[in-house]
């Protein structure tokens, strides 16, 4: 088992570099240089200022070179100076920005979770009765419309007709609701449907039906054997769905005015911030893959049939 | 000293340098003309703080939420304006020698004098003693001459320095051709006295002192901080506000400061600014968490249409205009009849119903109300909508009767403020009237840039903006043809150019204003552009909300790249 | 069935003896899912609507009652009436017939995009888990890597570089949909490769390529029809969130998402112009997904 880990470990490194590499040459690839002003009216630099910045940020080296720079810094933690925002480093805009959407991502995440699961049992309990249709359509609701529509829905419902709560910002728990839930619904809706059809898969299963001719009551025998079986592939979902709520923060984030990462992204994208990129994409790639490897091991434990 | 005209041509220069080139221009050249010439003040006694009108009564807590709809909607880069004028930042943190006045009249600030030598080519700033820096140090010439001499310091890697070119030796200096910054001309003879020698007679350099390019760095901070010293705790300002709080990416707070000359006179005790994306919309006003907001279109009309809230909305000038460039070196539009033909075609009041109000139709460059504007009737006819004129024109090109037409890719900038439905509506018509079938490609900003001086786009669809028009750099800036650099488009023409250099060393204002009249004839008759459209904008405050400067028209004035003084004349009163 | 030694005999016999047992149990094997799918009332509904789709879609234009370009510069921003049942968008188009062409734009880019994304990862997966090795190796790692890619995030630096534009969303969508297929093909060809038909297959002398393309692929077809079910409705949605931040299909090309994601702006005036466009885009999710799952659940051996 620690091998396991330790392996799956290793390989972050190589991964990463790739990482790195791919998004490096993409990132050159696109048209728009970051010397060109932000700003809307700003007429382009002279030749010599455009010169003097490209030195100033490192850009008149050879491609190999620049990228072989960053990997250094980067070892060291050092992310470089952000293009953009020039009163802080990268690093340090990440630090501020990162937990918070942690901090979202896994609210939305346990929200998801518990919604969709209860959602699930009670929908597959209820078998084509009234559980079954109001899991539906919540299920329904999340996996259908876009969450940046959503968000305004809920702004109007949440902030303008009931006024319970800020149409934005990060400061009190009572700003975090209104993203969560949008962040919510999606996989709450998925993990949801599949909770149902596992469940209703595992409740038609021999085991079951031995368990309930041996006698015992329903709900000990839902509750412990069915759940249990049931959630091991609601376990496999916890990886990409990681990777959707990671990223489906970015529409959140600018609708409710969250100081988030996901922010960050398409912001550098636009303004061509090159050491703002690298670094979301591999903070996000070492993210997704340390998630994933806690998915796998989560997975073994659970199933008892699969052993590292 | 009235400016002579052909140093109105290097004072664009300068002001084209940091992207301020045609609005800025024309609103400096504009108050020049508007002011018999002069375009700035001597003496401090133009600059007038706001009381409070009679029967208005002060709220307890003057704090003012401002932002959304397009303000401040992204994360300021910094706030270091001396290095970066378009840092995004907060500009009431520091206060420049002089300052523009609601009227965009150029008025001293820091400095209480401004004397030239007889030419203009020395220029002297008292600098007034009563005003410090938020750490309660005095503002001095000392600063000045440090924050100027900062921005041309090649080390600094200011990418605005040219605008400071004027300054004896600014340039060589920056250039590295001199590396001792003792020869540049910014000199402070004494703590209060600061003595600007320049290149040449630049009758304008006051005027260039008001803006945000020149406004001062605090020394101290900088050798401490470097980078970061506009960070809040470590940033000193000797504007009316200090930097409070900036919780990065969602708000930034400021207060007063009150070493400030005038703080007396200032209300507000509290800025609070959230950074919010245009998405959010008017929702934030509308749910009181702000009390003023600009508006986009899809929140105009129905906020008018409230009682209540539309009572709020108002309108302020920023004045600018939409137009086509057919770029004459690609076919089909190096044929000038095509290009006419598209002048005919395009049903401008049509167009401008799918703005919702943000647009009026234009027949010239320059909106109705400014100098250079003109009513006549033979210009208006070049370009008037008529669609048998359209096909008529089209008589005798390959593209008789509107068919036979290339691939035709309509390209503009990707950018908020209602352009797309308005690009839409242009191909619309054009398909209507002259079967012309576009593709609208909607580049990045940069992209859009990189091929718009490259003049690699074959049909553009732009706006630009004026503040102030002077006729000058309306036309200059955009259309001159023996540019050699930024070039917006490849259309030149001879008789129009010499109308502009006319135009520029004429010095008799009304004579000048005959010569654009005339070279905006010869622009349309030649199709060099197709005008659309004059931009409107709008934004709401709350009722509370009171002290916004109005200028001679009587038309509200908000914060923008040149008037930067709002937060000064503010005030709260009692909500009812 | 005959026997026969590998290197003897009439290759012929034993070559139509291979082609005829995985027939006749491919046969079977469609018809028990088709008869299975068929009971599934949920998944019938929604094939019955994606069937409908794509009907809208190809018939688009003699649907559509009006043009969708021509500008109706008098009815601007009309609400839904007799005259235009859907309302009118900023130009006074009508929003019905956009909505009909709309269809015919988002189902291509459904299934355009999972084109390409099979035509990268099928290959992909099932040429690593059929030789394995090295090869195989080296393919994983790509795919983790390509994984540990946050897709959307991806799919916009890949649109940054490309530019706006109908191919190049195919492109992005393509480039950046691929892993989840190619893995779960190597899988099943991994697990397939080890059945026992496939070594009776191959004990009767049927050659590498044969065994890959007659045996192993139909069954390993399951997940792939799984995936294109999936995968359209994903597309669509993902080209919606394109189009919200901007860089998305051109004007004046309708499609559903590009109405949803310019006019979320008008959620509270203009309701109809976002709200209609992201009903049909909840419908085509939802038919897309139910008739997924009925038809993975129809070709489950498992249940019964």
């Amino acid at each position: 088992m620690l091998t396991y880990i330790l392996q799956r470990l290793l390989w972050l490194i190589p991964t990463l570099l790739a990482m790195a590499l791919v998004t490096f040459l993409v990132m050159h690839a696109t048209p728009g240089s970051p010397l060109d002003p932000v700003a809307e009216g700003a007429n382009p630099l002279s030749p010599e200022a455009q010169k003097n910045l490209a030195a100033a940020y490192g850009l008149d080296k050879p491609l190999w070179e620049q990228f072989s720079i960053f990997v250094g810094k980067a070892l060291r933690g050092d992310f470089g100076q952000s293009f953009i925002y020039k009163t802080r480093t990268v690093s340090e805009i990440l630090i501020d920005a990162f937990p918070v959407s942690l901090l979202l991502g896994s609210m939305a995440l346990v929200l998801a979770v518990a919604g969709g699961v209860t959602l699930g049992v009670l929908a597959a309990v209820y078998q084509n009765r009234s559980w079954d249709y109001v899991s539906v359509s919540v299920a329904t609701l999340g996996v259908s419309v876009p969450n940046f529509v959503l968000a305004v829905f809920l702004i109007v419902l949440f902030s303008f007709v009931l006024p319970i709560f800020p149409t934005g910002g990060w400061g009190e728990p009572k700003d975090w609701v209104l993203p969560t839930v949008t962040l919510a619904l999606g996989p709450m809706g998925i993990i949801a449907r599949f909770t149902r059809s596992s469940m209703v898969e595992v409740i038609r299963s021999d085991y079951i039906r031995t368990a309930r001719a041996k006698g015992l009551a329903e709900r000990p025998v839902i509750l412990k054997h069915v759940l249990k079986n049931a959630c091991i592939p609601v376990v496999t979902l916890l990886g990409p769905l990681f990777a959707a709520v990671g990223t489906g923060s970015f529409f959140v984030e600018s609708i409710f005015r969250v100081p988030g990462m996901g922010r960050f992204f398409v912001l550098s994208m636009t303004g061509r911030d090159y050491p703002m990129i690298m670094a979301v994409v591999l903070l996000y790639g070492v993210f997704l893959t340390l998630m994933n490897l806690a998915v796998d091991l989560l997975y073994g434990f659970i199933d008892p049939r699969i052993r590292y | 000293m009235k400016i002579p005209d052909q140093q109105l041509a290097l004072f664009e220069q300068r002001l084209q340098t940091i992207g301020l080139g045609r609005r800025d221009f024309l609103k400096a050249v504009g108050a020049m003309a508007a002011f018999g010439g002069l375009g700035f003040a001597t003496s401090a006694e133009s600059y007038t703080p706001t009381k409070p009108a009679p029967g208005d009564k002060l709220a307890k807590d003057q704090t003012f939420r401002y932002g959304g709809g397009g303000w401040y909607q992204s994360e300021p880069s910094s706030h270091d304006f001396n290095k970066d004028l378009y840092c995004s930042g907060v500009p009431s943190l520091f206060a420049g020698l002089m300052v523009f006045n609601a009227d965009f009249l150029a008025v001293p600030w820091m400095a209480t004098k401004v004397e030239g030598n007889k030419d203009g080519s020395v220029w002297t700033f008292t600098i007034r003693k009563d005003s410090r820096w938020s750490d309660n140090a005095p503002v001095s010439a000392r600063d000045f001459e440090y924050s100027w001499k900062r921005q041309l310091n090649p080390e600094s890697k200011a990418p605005y320095a040219a605008f400071l070119y004027d300054i004896k030796n600014g340039e060589a200096f920056n250039k590295k051709q001199i590396t001792d910054p003792s020869q540049v001309g910014v000199r402070a003879k004494d703590d209060w006295t600061l003595e600007v020698t320049l290149e040449g007679p630049r009758g304008y350099f006051p005027v260039l002192a008001a803006y945000l390019a020149a406004l001062p760095s605090y020394q101290r901070a900088v050798e401490k901080f470097g980078d970061k010293w506009t960070e809040p705790g470590n940033i000193v300002c000797n504007g009316p506000f200090v930097l409070d709080t900036w919780e990065h990416n969602k708000q930034m707070t400021l207060r007063k400061n009150p070493y400030y000359f005038g703080a007396k006179d200032v209300h507000l005790t509290k800025v609070i600014i959230p950074i919010i994306s245009v998405a959010s919309g008017a929702l934030p006003y509308e749910n009181n968490e702000l009390d003023m907001t600009a508006l986009q279109a899809g929140d105009l009309k129905r906020l008018q249409s409230d009682p209540r809230a539309g009572r709020d909305v108002f309108r302020y000038p920023f004045p600018g205009t939409w137009y086509l460039t057919p770029q004459v070196t690609k076919p089909p539009f190096d044929n000038v009849k095509v290009r006419r033909a598209v002048g005919h075609a395009i049903d401008r009041d049509n167009v401008v119903k799918v703005a919702q109000g943000l647009a009026v139709p234009a027949w010239s460059m320059i909106p109705p109300g400014f100098p250079g504007a003109t009513d006549d009737a033979k210009i208006k006819a070049i370009q008037r909508f008529d669609k048998k004129a359209a096909i008529e024109m089209l008589k005798g090109t390959p593209f008789e009767g509107g068919k036979n037409w290339p691939k035709i890719t309509l390209s503009m900038r990707d950018e908020g403020l209602g352009s797309k439905p308005l690009a839409e509506a242009v191909q619309a018509v054009l398909l209507e009237n002259l079967n012309m079938k576009t593709d609208l490609e909607v580049l990045e900003p940069r992209v859009f840039r990189e091929r718009l001086w490259k003049q690699d786009l074959q049909f553009v669809w732009i706006r630009w903006f004026m503040d102030y028009p002077d006729p000058h750099n309306e036309y200059f800036d955009t259309f001159y043809g023996k540019r050699t650099t930024g070039k917006r488009q490849a259309w030149s023409n001879e008789a129009f150019d010499k109308e502009l250099e006319a135009g520029r060393d004429t010095r008799d204002t009304a004579k000048r204003l005959v010569h654009y009249v005339k070279a905006e004839e010869i622009l349309q008759a030649d199709a060099g552009y197709v005008p659309v459209a004059w931009v409107v904008r709008y934004a709401a405050a709350k009722p509370w909300v009171k002290g916004i400067e109005k200028n001679k028209k009587g038309e509200f004035v908000v914060d923008g790249n040149i008037y930067v003084d709002m937060f000064e004349h503010i005030y709260i009163t009692e909500k009812a | 069935m005959a026997s026969s030694t590998p290197a003897s005999g009439t290759s012929l016999d034993v070559a139509e003896i291979v082609a005829a047992a995985p027939s006749a149990a491919t046969t079977s094997l469609w018809r028990d899912a088709w008869r299975r799918l068929l009971r599934n009332k949920l998944a019938v509904v929604g094939g019955v609507t994606v069937v409908l789709l794509c009907f809208v879609a190809i018939f688009a234009n003699v649907l559509a009652p009006r043009s969708y370009t021509k500008a109706n510069f008098d009815s601007i921003y009309v609400f839904p009436s007799r005259e235009f049942p859907l309302g009118t968008d900023q130009l006074g188009r009508d929003v019905l017939s956009r909505m009909i062409y709309g269809a015919r734009v988002s189902m291509l880019v459904g299934l355009g995009s999972q084109v390409i994304v099979l035509l990268i990862g099928v290959p992909l997966g099932a040429v690593s888990g059929f030789i394995g090795g090295r090869t195989d190796i080296l393919m994983t790692r790509f795919i983790d890597v390509m994984y540990a890619f946050p897709r959307l995030l991806f799919v916009i630096l890949v649109m940054s570089m490309l530019g706006a534009g109908l191919m190049n969303i195919f492109i992005a969508l393509g480039l950046t949909g691929w892993v989840g297929i190619a893995r779960q093909t190597r899988a099943q060809v991994l697990t397939l490769k080890e059945k026992e038909f496939v070594e009776g297959a191959r004990a009767l002398g049927a050659r590498g390529w044969r065994v890959l393309t007659r045996h192993v692929l139909p069954s390993a077809l399951t997940p792939i029809v799984v995936s294109i079910t999936f995968g359209i409705p994903e597309a669509i949605f993902t080209e919606a969130a394109l189009s919200f931040i901007g860089v998305g299909i051109n004007p004046p090309t309708p499609s559903w998402g590009q109405m949803v994601g310019e006019n979320q702006q008008f959620l509270r005036s203009y309701w109809y112009l976002c709200v209609f466009p992201a009903i049909a885009i909840a419908i085509t999710m939802l038919s897309f997904t139910f008739f997924g799952d009925g038809v993975r659940d129809a070709l489950d051996p498992k249940m019964k």
